[in-house]
């Protein structure tokens, strides 16, 4: 990053001026100790002041400020900056206190206020402590402040508080103000239905809570909620952002990526919670696994969900690099609330990673397999269920008669088809071409190489290929077109389809180049095409005796499972160690320009002195789940409070480092952290209900004017934030509210109603096609996700492009998030049929109609006010209806009349209010 | 709309110059380097803040005008990007050695390194079809390829030695639209309506026009928000139907009922603010005022048939066809209006000459009737309109052509054409600010590489944010910790073609 930007800065105070009028903080930041003097005092000023030019980046005058020995070291000057015997005397206030401009610190800019003086020269006074930043510190114990401090004075609330109560409730305190009362049932039931299941609760839930006196009642319904499988679609949407799932590839033509198992996978976790730690031990290194199932390599493809480009044209490497890069980012960010972008290609500006450590991190991701084929090897292949159970069967026979080693190698191949040699690596092309830059095309008299072939005296080269020729033969030699000859033999025809098909080899030990020769005379010209080579796998002789009359069975259902083209869905697996990729810094983030080689490793400042014992991504994910390692439970619960409060401990989820805002509730974020690790070992739903169960996330939302003026931001939480619905939720509860949705899980994405037109990706011949039945209805986590052309009402109520993680939502409220729930045919279906849905009951009143639509929306009745103007819109609108018959004839309804139209505008109406797009 | 809403509006608006609800804002104030970076924009945030209310983002009018850094020449932005790269050698950029070279094997010396997109092996030469012509006063080269165009040649601003780091459409394109060849970033039109708002409440502030039939190789990421919040990315207006997705009401609703339902959404909203004081709940009331008021004046704006006879003539639109001169004349509309960018991507471009439509003989020329006419009208009408000086007009692609004939696959192709070429190619700009009537950047005698005034996609990004009244340099965002800009590290302002 250029230094330039840094230069020009102009500091602010934590005061805001707006119109005139003056807002403070609420003193929640206030310096605790001497310990966190440095963190809470200095680093902010270094980190606005001094940073851009004395950091990580740049070291001006050969002065870092980046930790505490470079103060203490002799930089261009000859003296070091700080001198803690002689403090006032030290460099550095020496020349912040300086006269002459041109000597004074900063050099461009303002002098620093006398207040951030005083605070450097209190900071050399007290011997320069130095404190590691509040997010990099382990977690400890913390204690609950007692309950003295804060039982009993919930203002009119008889109910009992729990500890996240107390850490609320300490904070309230020092400004005077109390939590709200507990807000009423109806509001609480649909606040917590949408917080852990995404829609409004069943209504045999519902009606049991509401008509339950039980003391626990609502930790009765929580319970339940959480038992739903709907909490895991909820959840899941969540973490798809961080994952960056779509359906589709990304670039160019954005064809179909088959990886929705992936998707269920998230769900079936989070339903059966899973602990975390192994939820992202899995997604990390699934592969890595002793024994690793079906379930764990689909886990695997949570990294898989990079971005692809088969451009024709494109180098495969850049795309590969760029996954890879994306997958180290995808961590941090996603997963531990770290911003590590900035270290790709230089030193991190504001904390302590150097540039070197940004590849040695990423040295734990460049070994796998996948290198932006179309076909996005390495894959985990889906058979039928016979089809798995005859792989088991071939598998124990090849255990029996060779050997267990033998046995991996089949099932390897068949199931994941590794090991295999992509022909994308060709080179040195006579007459020969990389088709498109994909596949290897052989002409009449051609010849190509692929180098660094790793052979093992294996017999049987098993290609994947095609063509229309009967006639063409193909030499292999060793490391020249005149070496040793490793196979020849004549191709058959494929007719155009892909095949895997064997040929007989010299067993050869050894890394070699494989020199490629293909002749054929019956072709008509130089410029047809014989035999198109995509990949190869190299093996030995099919196991079995010669005689023994199981291995003709076993052999021609090896080749059966092989040529079966079962669906699959892209993993992650690494090279085998005689393959392995080496990995080297890249020059100022350039990955073209190639510096020193590094090996895995984590980033100094974040270790924790965890001991990496296994230099892969199963020895990263150790480190991640350790409980020295603090960034990852606590991000993850400032993501479960974000979820349920709008704005989490940490505003800043996707990044906890200096830059990032502070905790607001620095002791509570590592409370629950804590908890979460320790007491609740890891669960998702354990921690979740312990905050839902607390009388902050009970209370009402109404705010006082007093409420507004101490808290205007609610940061303190004394109130129940109002929240509008994300985008997946809008959609769910308006299908939800008018009978349509669908409770059908899991399965390939669908595609609901969707304007003409809206897919337009170049030579990509997929197409929008409505789904049918129930589909058209699913939850929105379900629809279809093209990167290029992402479903328009999600994108339109802030849904993420799915692109790259992205760790936060920012809610906007604009005019065409109206449009879309007034007039999304979608959104008047929905209305249509919740209007059906009021007028159902026969000979109730309109007042009861709109009553009873209200109750099946928030449970409870409508206000006079709020039924007022929607009773006059029905009114009108019937009047109007009957003297026009040409609008009242397109409500989807059999013969429709003007009552129905009436309705269905009402309900539209309804499902447009602040009250229902809002979560109170 | 009645008394008593204005006030509510009123109301509204003071109430979150006072609240400034979103944390995102007070993050900027307090903490953000981005945002302050930016601080004679918002010097809300600042400690010498005047006490004017003037925030980059403010969730409930995140489109209101704003001003920039410096004034700005330009007020609104056309772009025209032609999604699939044409031929500069065939258009604008004239060699005549080249012409001489045709058909000889191309020297080993210019291969060496070099990676194409699909030439293989050694190459033929190929000499520009293009006839060319000096144009005007200021003597630029255009080619027969866009008559029309070389009556206006005076006007334009020739960039001629352009240079991008991508040979692949789609990552080109991002680049191009970008600043990032990865997906992920927030687009030119995004960052533009982020810093500078828009002056019609009733229309999107970035809208984006199609033609060709397809969308660009790197899909709506081109014209996406990235990581800014999504009101700022571009909205597609389409040709047939709606013009704005969603904008036309259900069957079962008109007019009069879409008023009587969103008045009585709004007197119910007004009870909940009532009820909770959640500014919020005022934005929405406000946001389906405008959203009706879009739904009454899009259309209007959208439908160009209303146009008289003699502009349809001068432009060659034909109302009801998705064509790129429809958007065009729509494009001049909607800045008329207000609108402050509107990008247009006209997809058919990429002449590899492995087809008739990829053809430099023929798909070329088809390529550029579509376009020369409809552009040429659009300058003159916008300079009799007197709105030139302050609308800037933008033509490029994502990259070049090369003096090669592709060999794709290591074939003869079956009509002339030409391989991507990253290394030189030509955009021009024009009104806005733009110098008229001047050429900066000269390549070689063949055209492969920028011997003077070579400049980078992002040099020319950032002269267009100049153009706009901004610093590209600190205009810049808070995103992952660090602030971003649409110019990443790089980019220099083109100042020989400032006027």
């Amino acid at each position: 990053m250029s230094i330039r930007i840094f230069n020009s800065l102009k500091w602010a105070v934590p005061i805001v001026i707006v119109s005139g009028v003056v807002l403070f903080f609420p003193d929640i930041f206030s310096v605790k100790d001497k310990d966190s003097f440095y963190v809470e005092e200095v680093k902010p000023i270094i980190n606005k002041k001094c940073i851009s030019c004395h950091g990580g980046v740049k070291q001006s005058a050969g002065f870092s400020m980046m930790n505490r020995a470079s103060f203490f070291k002799k930089n261009d000057s000859g003296k070091p900056a700080i001198d803690v015997s002689n403090p006032s005397q030290s460099e550095l206030l020496l020349r912040i206190n300086h006269e002459d401009p041109k000597e004074r610190m900063p050099s461009e800019g303002k002098p620093l206020s006398s207040k951030e003086i005083k605070t450097f020269e209190k900071w050399l006074e007290m011997g320069a402590p130095w404190g590691e930043h509040w997010a990099y510190k382990a977690l400890s114990p913390v204690k609950v402040p007692s309950n003295s401090s804060w039982m009993g004075i919930f203002g009119g609330n008889k109910e009992k508080g729990n500890a996240v109560d107390a850490f609320i409730q300490q904070k309230l305190n020092e400004n005077n103000l109390k939590l709200n009362p507990t807000a009423d049932k109806e509001t609480l039931l649909r606040r917590v239905s949408l917080d852990l299941i995404g829609i409004p609760a069943p209504k045999d839930i519902a009606d049991k809570y509401l008509n339950s006196t039980a003391p626990d009642a609502y930790k009765t319904l929580v319970n339940e909620l959480l038992k739903l499988p709907q909490f895991g679609e909820k959840w899941a949407s969540v973490w798809l952002d961080i994952a960056r799932f779509a359906d589709s590839k990304g670039y160019e033509k954005d064809g179909n990526r088959q990886i929705w198992r992936y998707r269920d996978w998230v769900i079936q976790a989070l339903n059966k919670d899973m602990p975390y730690n192994h939820f992202i031990t899995e997604q990390i290194a699934g592969d890595l696994l002793p024994n690793p199932k079906d379930e764990h390599f689909i886990a695997t493809a949570f990294h898989r969900n990079t971005p692809t480009n088969d451009e024709g044209g494109t180098d495969d490497e850049e795309f590969r690099t760029a996954a890879v890069i994306d997958r180290v980012n995808t961590t941090f960010e996603g997963l531990m609330s770290t911003t590590f972008a900035c270290t790709q290609c230089h030193g991190h500006p504001y904390e302590d990673i150097k540039h070197e450590e940004y590849f040695q991190f990423l040295a734990f991701f460049n070994n796998t397999r996948d290198e932006d084929t179309v076909e996005e090897f390495p894959v985990i292949r889906h058979y039928e269920k016979t089809d798995s159970l005859q792989l088991l069967d071939l598998v124990a026979w090849v255990k029996k008669t060779a050997t267990p080693k033998r046995a991996d190698e089949i099932y390897s191949f068949l199931k994941f088809l590794q090991p295999l040699v992509y022909a994308t690596h060709a080179d040195l092309f006579v007459n020969s071409e990389l088709y498109d830059t994909k596949y290897l095309v052989f002409r009449k008299k051609s010849s190509a190489r692929i180098k660094d072939v790793v052979l093992n005296g294996e017999v049987r080269f098993i290609a994947q290929q095609r063509g229309n020729s009967k006639k063409g033969k193909l030499t292999i030699r060793l490391d020249s077109l005149r070496g040793k000859v490793l196979g020849q033999f004549n191709i058959p025809s494929t007719e155009g389809k892909w095949s895997f098909t064997p040929f007989d080899i010299q067993p050869v030990y050894g890394k070699h180049d494989l020199y490629f020769s293909y002749d054929n005379a019956s072709l008509r010209s130089d410029t047809e095409s014989g035999f198109t080579l995509n990949a190869f796998h190299l093996d030995h002789a099919f196991p079995g005796n010669e005689g023994d009359p199981s291995k003709k069975s076993m052999d021609s259902l090896y080749w059966a499972l092989l040529r079966k083209n079962p669906p699959n869905t892209p993993i992650m697996m690494d090279n085998k160690p005689e393959n392995a990729r080496k990995t080297q810094v890249f020059i100022r983030g350039n990955w073209k320009v190639k510096g020193e080689v590094v090996s895995p490793g984590i980033p100094k400042v974040l270790s924790n002195s965890f001991n990496l014992t296994k230099p892969n991504r199963m020895g990263m994910v150790e480190w991640m789940t350790d409980k020295r390692n603090p960034l990852v439970s606590r991000t993850l619960v400032n993501r479960l409070w974000e979820q349920l409060f709008g704005t989490g401990i940490v505003e800043t989820l996707e990044d906890f480092g200096s830059q990032g805002t502070l905790p607001s509730h620095p002791e509570l974020l590592d409370y629950l952290s804590w908890q979460f690790m320790n007491k609740h070992k890891w669960s998702i739903k354990s921690s979740l209900k312990e905050i839902v169960l607390s009388q902050t996330y009970r209370q009402s939302s109404v705010v006082t004017s007093e409420k507004l003026k101490k808290d205007p931001n609610n940061r303190l939480l004394s109130r129940a934030p109002r929240i509008r619905l994300s985008a997946e939720q809008v959609r769910d509860q308006a299908l939800h509210v008018a009978g349509l949705l669908s409770n059908k899980m899991y399965g390939p994405s669908v595609m609901p109603y969707q304007p003409e037109g809206i897919w337009a990706s170049p030579y990509d011949g997929n197409k929008w096609k409505i789904s049918e039945g129930e589909d058209k209805y699913r939850r929105s986590i379900y629809t279809y996700y093209k990167r290029s052309s992402p479903y328009p009402s999600q994108l339109t109520f802030d849904g993420t492009g799915r692109n790259v993680c992205n760790a936060r939502r920012i809610r906007t409220n604009t005019p065409l998030q109206a449009l879309v729930t007034l007039n999304d045919p979608v959104f008047m279906e929905a209305a249509t049929h919740f209007g059906q849905k009021m007028l159902e009951n026969p000979g109730l009143s309109v007042n009861d109609r709109i009553q009873h639509g209200y109750h099946i929306l928030l449970n409870k009745p409508i206000s006079p006010t709020l039924l007022q103007p929607l009773v006059k819109l029905y009114k009108d609108s019937k009047t109007y209806y009957k003297s026009h018959p040409e609008l009242v004839k397109e409500i989807q309804v059999e013969n429709p009349n003007v009552e129905d139209a009436a309705f269905a505008l009402v309900a539209n109406a309804m499902l447009n209010l602040d009250v229902i797009i809002t979560k109170n | 709309m009645n008394n008593k809403r204005l006030s509510l509006a009123e109301e509204a608006h003071l109430l979150d110059a006072q609240l400034a609800t979103r944390r995102l804002f007070l993050k900027q104030c307090s903490m953000g380097l981005g945002a302050l970076a930016f601080s004679p924009l918002i010097n809300a945030c600042t400690s010498e803040s005047n006490g004017s209310s003037n925030t980059l983002f403010d969730p409930t009018k995140p489109l209101l005008p704003k001003t920039p850094h410096l004034p700005g020449k330009a007020k609104s932005v056309i772009y025209l990007h032609m999604a699939g790269a044409p031929s500069q050698l065939e258009l604008f950029d004239y060699k005549p050695e080249l012409k001489k070279l045709d058909g000889q094997l191309c020297p080993e010396s210019l291969l060496k390194g070099k990676k194409f997109a699909f030439i293989r092996g050694v190459p033929k030469m190929l000499g520009t079809i293009g006839e060319f012509k000096q144009r005007g006063q200021s003597g630029a080269w255009v080619s027969h390829y866009m008559p029309h165009l070389a009556g206006v040649a005076d006007e334009l601003s020739f960039l001629k030695a352009v240079h991008t780091d991508q040979f692949n459409h789609a990552p080109a394109q991002l680049l191009m639209q970008t600043g990032s060849a990865r997906l992920g970033r927030p687009s030119l039109g995004s960052w533009v309506t982020y810093g500078l708002g828009s002056e019609n409440a009733n229309l999107p502030g970035f809208v984006v026009l199609t033609s060709g039939g397809q969308n660009p190789d790197a899909g709506k990421s081109v014209w996406g928000s990235g990581f800014l919040p999504s009101v700022y990315q571009g909205v597609h207006c389409r040709s047939h139907g709606e013009p704005v997705l969603y904008l036309d009401n259900p069957a079962n609703v008109d007019g009069n009922m879409r008023k009587a339902s969103i008045d009585a959404i709004n007197q119910a909203n007004k009870e909940t603010y009532k009820e909770f004081n959640d500014p919020e709940t005022l934005s929405r009331i406000s946001q389906y005022e405008m959203a009706f008021r879009m739904q009454i004046s899009a259309p209007d704006v959208m439908n160009i048939s209303d146009e008289p006879a003699y502009i349809h003539e001068m432009y060659g639109t034909e109302p009801g066809k998705e064509s790129f001169a429809n958007n065009v004349l729509l494009a001049r509309k909607l800045v008329e209006k207000g609108v402050r960018f509107v990008q247009l991507f006209d997809w058919g471009w990429d002449v590899h000459g492995n087809s008739t439509d990829t053809s430099l003989e023929i798909g070329l020329v088809n390529k550029c009737k579509q376009i020369d006419k409809a552009i040429t009208a659009l300058i003159l009408d916008l300079k009799q309109r007197g709105l030139l000086e302050e609308t800037l007009i933008v033509w490029g692609s994502e990259f070049g052509r090369t003096p090669m004939q592709e060999n794709r696959n290591g074939l003869e192709m079956p009509f002339k054409g030409r391989d991507h070429h990253a290394d030189a190619f030509t955009i021009w700009m024009c009104g806005g600010g733009a110098k008229a009537g001047t050429t900066y950047g000269e390549t070689d005698e063949i055209g492969f590489y920028p011997v003077d005034g070579k400049v980078s996609v992002y040099d020319v990004q950032a002269t267009i944010l100049h153009l706009l009244g901004f610093n590209h340099e600190t205009f810049t965002y808070p995103f992952q910790g660090r602030p971003f800009r649409l110019t990443d590290v790089e980019g220099t302002v083109i100042k020989p073609i400032l006027s």
